[in-house]
């Protein structure tokens, strides 16, 4: 009878929700890509319970989804401030960081997510994504200046198999060639991860351009070209510099071997 | 269904539905191994990949990828970051950026490219009217 008596409740008197159910909902509908639907729940949630670590998690993640970085920062450091060692509020902070451009901090957070859980496959593979992303310097003796860029390109990179950039042409875009060269990192991880093997070709398209990418192993060669340029006619430049940039490394190899680095005329 | 109708038409709980649809069918074109669809914090919203597979590293990366190219982009004031595409010995990954995350396509070597680039566009362009906001009902004069 008192079960049944339970069943009886006045009109409008909805029972109100926990912030474990608060949650738990805004969670599922995260999933379904409802982020600003589940961002009312989260809210709703913490205004009951300010001080739930699951909570500013959350909120943190969907501010992400939505592309907001501050808040999402000020989310993560908040969760990190009461648990330190948090490893998923650590590979959220570092994400960031890696987006401010703050890789040193990025790796960092990473390594500590890692030393307090070392079986977190998605900091490893970030972190490995961003590996040895220090400066290179080019093999002595490379002459760079002779690899001529078609007349439309906006930029040319070369980078070394340490992920550093060896050349930005004009120097100004050296910013772009940091993040390409960081771009084919992540790219590179994500494509052993798929069981895919090592990268060889890439083209990133924004509104205004695309750049197009050759690699292997030991080089990356990136080119900026209008974004009208045709795939085919983009492939068969990058290719012809590449060839290029081969011919260069091999020539400067064999003149380091032969200890005859002496200068040359500049094409 | 025209895709504003659909947009229009689907509830939230269809809409997850829808995406995952999306997400399937991408999957199951001629020469793709797999495909997802990310939030740009690295969960995966829908996946259709090989067990072989593990999703979350993946996941992980493709976010991680796909907010450096749009931040990029926009911080070099180089508009917004749309595509990419990612060849390897043994396939190409295909990178789009939507409303909701962004979507990666896994395809095989031999794959015609250029089709499964244009079923990548055509999955953003589904997600994007699903998720569109409904338009504002015209003022009565």
């Amino acid at each position: 009878m008192s079960a049944l008596r339970g069943l009886w409740r006045p009109a409008g008197a909805r029972r109100a929700r926990t912030p474990a159910e608060l949650f738990s909902q805004a969670n599922r509908l995260r999933r379904e890509g409802r982020y600003a639907e589940a961002a009312r729940s989260v809210a709703e949630g913490l205004a009951i319970d300010p001080a739930s670590i699951t909570g500013h998690l959350l909120a943190a993640y969907l501010h992400v989804a939505q592309r907001t970085g501050a808040p999402a920062k000020q989310e993560f450091q908040w969760v990190l401030a009461r648990d330190p060692a948090h490893p998923r509020a650590l590979l959220g902070l570092a994400r960031l960081q890696l987006e401010e451009g703050d890789l040193d901090a990025c790796r960092d957070a990473l390594v500590r997510a890692l030393r307090a859980y070392p079986d977190f496959p998605e900091a490893r593979a970030v972190l490995d994504g961003l590996a040895a992303r220090a400066p290179a310097s080019p093999p002595a003796g490379l002459r760079l200046d002779r690899l001529r860029m078609p007349g439309p390109a906006g930029a040319l990179f070369l980078v070394g198999h340490d992920g550093g950039l060896i050349l930005a042409r004009p120097a100004s875009a050296a910013e772009l060639g940091h993040r390409l060269a960081r771009a084919v990192g992540l790219a590179a991880a994500a494509l052993g991860r798929a069981g895919l093997g090592p990268l060889r070709r890439a083209v990133v398209e924004d509104a205004g351009e695309r750049h197009f990418v050759r690699a292997d192993a030991t080089l990356t060669l990136a080119l900026t070209l209008p974004r009208t340029t045709h795939l085919t006619q983009g492939l068969l430049e990058v290719n012809r510099l590449w060839a290029a940039a081969q011919h260069e490394l091999a020539v400067a190899k064999d003149e380091a071997a032969a200890g005859t680095a002496s200068p040359r005329r500049v094409s | 269904m025209s895709r504003l109708k659909l947009g229009l038409e689907l509830d939230g709980t269809s809409r997850g539905r829808q995406v995952r649809d999306i997400v399937v069918g991408l999957a199951r074109r001629p020469a793709v191994r797999g495909a997802l669809l990310v939030a740009p914090d690295g969960f995966v919203i829908a996946s259709e990949v090989a067990p072989t597979v593990a999703l979350e590293p993946l996941a992980a990366l493709a976010a991680t990828l796909g907010r450096d190219l749009e931040v990029g982009a926009s911080r070099l004031n180089r508009g917004s970051f749309q595509t990419a595409m990612f060849s390897a010995d043994d396939g190409t990954l295909l990178l789009a950026t939507s409303c909701i995350g962004f979507v990666v396509a896994l395809a095989e070597r031999e794959a015609n490219t250029p089709a499964i680039r244009a079923a990548v566009d055509e999955a953003v362009a589904l997600i994007e009217s699903a998720w569109a906001p409904p338009a504002p009902a015209a003022a009565s004069t």
